[in-house]
């Protein structure tokens, strides 16, 4: 086997947006280190952010319409690359607007933390694009060291150390793991990228074990970063203990980038073959245990970061049902549209929510617990109606956009014939609810005092009004954004 | 359009009452839903009763791809709910002009909301557009119950919202069954009714398993949950004893129609064999419910929680006449629905208006209040005439249909409904002379002796339209069922295979023109 690397100037071209990301991250640190160690102010610091986020949102709408692959085939610019990276540095964008507004992240160490944060949504950016494994490796480490670090780096004195170092231990088993599977389909297939695995996925899976063996370490390593039971018992712990900001951050955006590369990977082929189907009924019931331990496990929350935690574990679980037909063949569009739909819709309410909870921290240790929350809907009423309308989403009801994302998830799973698993997906639902209506309880019906938002945070007020109305706006209206995602995946991949 | 405003007024009036200095709200909110209610008043100069088809309608492209459209019409069976919608507005905000004395801009943004989506699903002919505004209904109700409701108003308000959602996420997966049936069968997605309707749906007699079997299940659980049908009914007297008045009037008149009429447009025509082999279920349901209802209501010691069961008993003749499947049995189903909406939205207001004086509903706390408060008096007895079928009241010409019907398609099951009458007179009555006659109770003596016991102005003017219709209704009955006839014996004569045409002027080769194009 012969490695060849050619470069190519147009390649770079369409990296630029991880390019931009990566040398605006340097603005701040630079200016740090120049101006003697001092912690410049945060409002500058957080536009140089911004500022190289919003070039590369600018340069990813731009490669619209690109359908091409780059660096021998490692990385794929296509439709789908272009919507998930909009969605990660949008969240990217939101949470600076958040970690800039909240105490235990606009620290003496801010400029790091901006640094961190814009090299994760870079490493992000790689994970969604990677049609390679050695790539999608390189991205997973570079989003996960940036997180390990921004968790402990955070202002919180006790919770955040133990997070992270909880998740500095679990994530490298996990990425070791992975490492491993990427070894043994290399070993048997003979190249880490994905068209050329597609190719011969079917052969292999049939005739060689090891191949499948390098399959399932990758699910395995896949479902720890998406929090897939019974891979998920770090989710809380962490999310927790992480600054409410860089939770959101990563609830949504590390679970986009790592969903669309398991969405790329399951489209493989690999798993429509007769020898997967011990593996597919075995992810299946890791998707129903995760809805399953997910929802039962937020209904017992008191902490409305750890319900949240728990919440986006069965998210996980509803996403792995339009995974699963997206990878049995048969409705792969449906499948993959209502994945990448759910996605899209589930970063608008996540990071919407986890932005309101950061509004309400006064201080870098506050934990708020669901009876903080009494009476909040007589001391900022549109705060409260803001995360009403995002509980209500995550909850699926009709006419936010959760509900159309779960309606697309349950339909490819009932044409699709996986009755069973729209079934259960539909009870987790309806526990769900429960856990939801519980804040809106706690705002609307309590008149105690509770914890307050902070009145000059307009940024973030800002941040979360655009997310609540977009979970309105595009939910009454989602017939365009289900098309830009239809369009996204009907290109050649 | 007509339709369209029906549904976004209100939208509009929510908005705008949130806009409003505090002092307004309430003359502004009466002033607005009064013009909501003569908007709909329009139906009656633009509907023709005569047509089995739809009217009005109002077909657009709303997500292409899966062929799910904004649908609206209007036909016999939608007529009379959607002007009993529009009718309760007013009347609930005048009832409750004292009894909500807090957040009162948030009350009347959540009663308009509310009436949206009732109209909403009334007039959707879409599956989706349906079960979002069947779903999105639970929301301003969750509030409405939730902030001005009594003592126990958290656990009811959580009980009667996942309650509900249980059942109707069942009827999405059925939704979703069923577009995809359409796909197969017409060539291409679509939620819309008259699609589903041309659909064959397989079946075989005997078997649980069958398709139409399960889909027809899953429509009913959701539908019998709403109603509510014994044995799902354990939600509504939490709900309703906490609800605040104006919350318990809209959710017995209305939101528990919105049940029933799902049975009339979705269960009955859409799944005509498995209905037919299932009728027995859904008829015992019924009777069971009529004499629990009744048998629980009697013993009850709040008046609330007894006319809240006897909620449950009513629903049950609704039930068991649209299932009588004959032309009697099903128009008398029709007609109680709009019968129970006004005397059991009388009911409610009438038993808050009392609370409002006493703020107690014990039965045991009154007696003898017929000396204090006359006018209330003579008005409750004429509900409870109503509410017990007593001849010239409304309540007879359904009950009396109901059972016509039951006795020609199952004679033995109309023999146990029947004594569901005689229950339902015992426990009102029985409650009426407990709480009106005999000596004066300390309690009402002590009321008594501030005054103001009986109704004012203001409340006599709530009741006055309330007891015109149960006269009304009760003398001539042909002045509102006229409306739904043909729509009834359309449905009755081709239930086995039903359809719908779409009726007026242009609309109908627009709605060919949108399907071809996609």
């Amino acid at each position: 086997m012969e490695i060849s690397f050619s470069f190519r100037w147009v390649d770079v071209l369409l990296l630029m947006p991880v390019v931009v990301l990566a040398v605006s991250s340097m603005v701040p640190l630079l200016i740090k280190v120049m101006s003697g160690g001092r912690e410049p102010n945060s409002f500058a610091t957080m536009c140089y952010g911004l500022a190289g986020v919003i070039a590369a949102a600018g340069w990813l709408i731009s490669m619209e319409g690109t359908r091409r692959v780059a660096f021998d085939g490692a990385l794929v610019f296509d439709g789908l690359s272009t919507l998930i990276g909009l969605a990660i540095v949008f969240a990217a964008g939101v949470a600076l607007v958040f970690s800039r507004e909240n105490f235990a992240t606009n620290t003496d160490q801010f400029s790091e933390h901006v640094f961190l944060m814009l090299n994760a949504a870079a490493g992000m950016l790689l994970v969604s694009w990677a049609n390679d494994l050695i790539f999608f490796f390189i991205g997973i480490e570079l989003m996960s060291l940036c997180l390990y670090v921004l968790i402990a780096i955070s202002g919180e004195s006790r919770l955040s150390k133990e997070a992270a170092f909880k998740y500095f231990l679990l994530g490298s088993f996990a990425s070791a793991i992975l490492l491993y599977g990427v070894a043994f389909v290399f070993g048997t297939a003979g190249s880490t990228n994905l068209q050329v695995i597609a190719e011969q996925s079917q052969d292999l899976i049939s005739s060689n074990r090891l191949f499948l063996l390098g399959l399932i370490f990758l699910v395995v390593g896949i479902a720890f970063k998406v929090s897939i039971f019974p891979l998920h018992a770090w989710t809380p712990d962490v999310y927790q203990g992480a600054p409410t900001p860089v939770t959101g951050f990563m609830a949504t955006g590390a679970k986009a980038a790592t969903f669309v590369l398991f969405l790329r990977l399951v489209m493989t082929s690999a798993f429509a073959a007769d020898q997967a189907n011990r593996l597919i009924e075995i992810i299946q019931w890791m998707a129903a245990l995760t809805i399953l331990a997910g929802n039962i496990a937020a209904v017992m929350q008191t902490s409305v970061k750890r319900m949240l935690a728990y919440s986006s574990v069965a998210h996980s679980g509803y996403i792995m049902i339009g995974l699963i037909v997206a990878s049995i063949g048969g409705e792969q569009l449906g499948g993959s549209s209502s994945v990448i739909f759910y996605l899209v819709a589930y970063t608008l309410m996540t990071i919407g929510a986890f932005g309101v909870l950061s509004l309400l921290e006064k201080d870098e240790d506050s934990q708020i617990h669901v009876e903080d929350l009494r009476g909040l809907a007589k001391r900022s009423p549109w705060m409260a109606l803001c995360l009403t309308v995002l509980l209500l989403s995550l909850a699926g009801i009709p006419p936010m956009v959760g509900f159309f994302g779960k309606f697309f998830i349950f339909s490819a799973a009932v044409k699709a014939g996986l009755y069973w698993l729209a079934v259960w997906g539909v009870i987790g639902s309806v526990v769900s609810v429960y856990y939801y209506l519980r804040p809106i309880m706690q705002m609307y019906m309590r008149d105690e005092v509770g914890a307050e938002v902070c009145g000059d945070r307009y940024l973030s007020i800002g941040a979360v009004s655009v997310a609540a109305i977009a979970v309105v706006v595009v939910g009454l209206f989602s017939s365009p954004l289900y098309q830009a995602v239809l369009n996204a995946l009907r290109g050649p991949t | 359009m007509l339709l369209s405003a029906l549904i976004f007024l209100p939208v509009l009036f929510g908005l705008a009452v949130l806009a409003l200095p505090k002092q307004l709200v309430r003359p502004v909110s009466l002033a607005l839903s009064l013009v909501h209610f003569i908007a709909s008043l329009l139906l009656f100069r633009n509907f023709d009763p005569t047509s089995a088809g739809l009217q009005l309608v109002e077909q657009k492209p709303w997500m292409p791809d899966i062929g799910i459209t904004y649908f609206l019409g209007l036909d016999g069976i939608s007529f009379w709910l959607v002007i009993l919608t529009t009718f309760l507005t007013p009347l609930v905000i005048l009832g409750s002009w004292k009894s909500i004395d807090h957040k009162i801009k948030g009350f009347h943004s959540a009663l308009f909301f509310l009436t949206a989506t009732m109209v909403g699903s009334f007039l959707a002919l879409d599956g989706i557009l349906f079960y979002i505004f069947f779903e999105a209904s639970l929301i301003p109700m969750y509030f409405m119950i939730g902030i001005w409701g009594g003592a126990r108003r958290l656990y009811a308000t959580v009980k009667f919202f996942i309650y509900t959602m249980f059942g109707s996420l069942f009827m999405l997966v059925a939704i979703v069954a069923l577009m995809f049936m359409a796909e197969q069968q017409l060539g291409q997605m679509s939620s819309s009714l008259l699609d589903w309707y041309k659909l064959e749906i397989p079946f075989v007699g005997g078997e649980l398993l069958s398709t139409q079997t399960l889909l027809m299940f899953a429509f009913a659980l959701a539908f019998a949950i709403k109603v509510p049908m014994f044995p799902f009914h354990t939600w509504l007297p939490d709900a309703h004893v906490e609800a605040p008045t104006p919350g318990s009037v809209i959710l017995a008149a209305v939101m528990l129609k919105m049940g029933t009429y799902g049975f009339l447009r979705f269960v009955l025509p859409m799944f005509p064999e498995a209905v037919d082999y299932w009728t027995w279920l859904f008829i015992f349901l019924g009777v069971v419910g009529i004499v629990y209802g009744a048998l629980v209501a009697m013993v009850q010691p709040d008046i609330k929680k007894l006319v809240a069961y006897s909620s449950v008993s009513h629903m049950g003749y609704v039930i068991v006449g649209l299932f009588a499947m004959n032309a009697f049995g099903t128009t008398g189903g029709l007609y109680q629905m709009l019968n129970h909406g006004v005397s059991t939205g009388a009911l409610f207001l009438l038993v808050g208006m009392i609370y409002e004086r006493t703020h107690s509903r014990e039965v045991n706390a009154y007696g003898g209040l017929a000396k204090v408060a006359p006018w209330y008096t003579i008005i409750f007895l004429i509900v409870t005439m109503s509410s017990i079928a007593v001849p010239m009241t409304n309540g007879f010409v359904g009950e009396f249909l109901i059972l016509l019907g039951l006795f020609k398609a199952h004679p033995i099951f109309a023999i146990i409904a029947t004594t569901g009458v005689v229950l339902g007179a015992t426990y009102m009555l029985w409650m009426v002379k407990r709480v009106f006659f005999g000596p004066e109770s300390a309690m009402v003596k002590e009321h008594a002796a501030h005054g103001g016991m009986d109704l004012n102005w203001r409340e006599k003017l709530v009741m006055a339209p309330l007891v015109t219709l149960i006269f009304w209704m009760g003398l001539f009955p042909n002045h509102f069922l006229n409306y739904s006839k043909s729509s009834i014996d359309h449905l009755l004569e081709n239930r086995m295979h039903y359809q719908l045409q779409v009726d007026n002027s242009s609309s109908p080769l627009k709605v060919v023109d949108q399907r071809g194009v996609n």
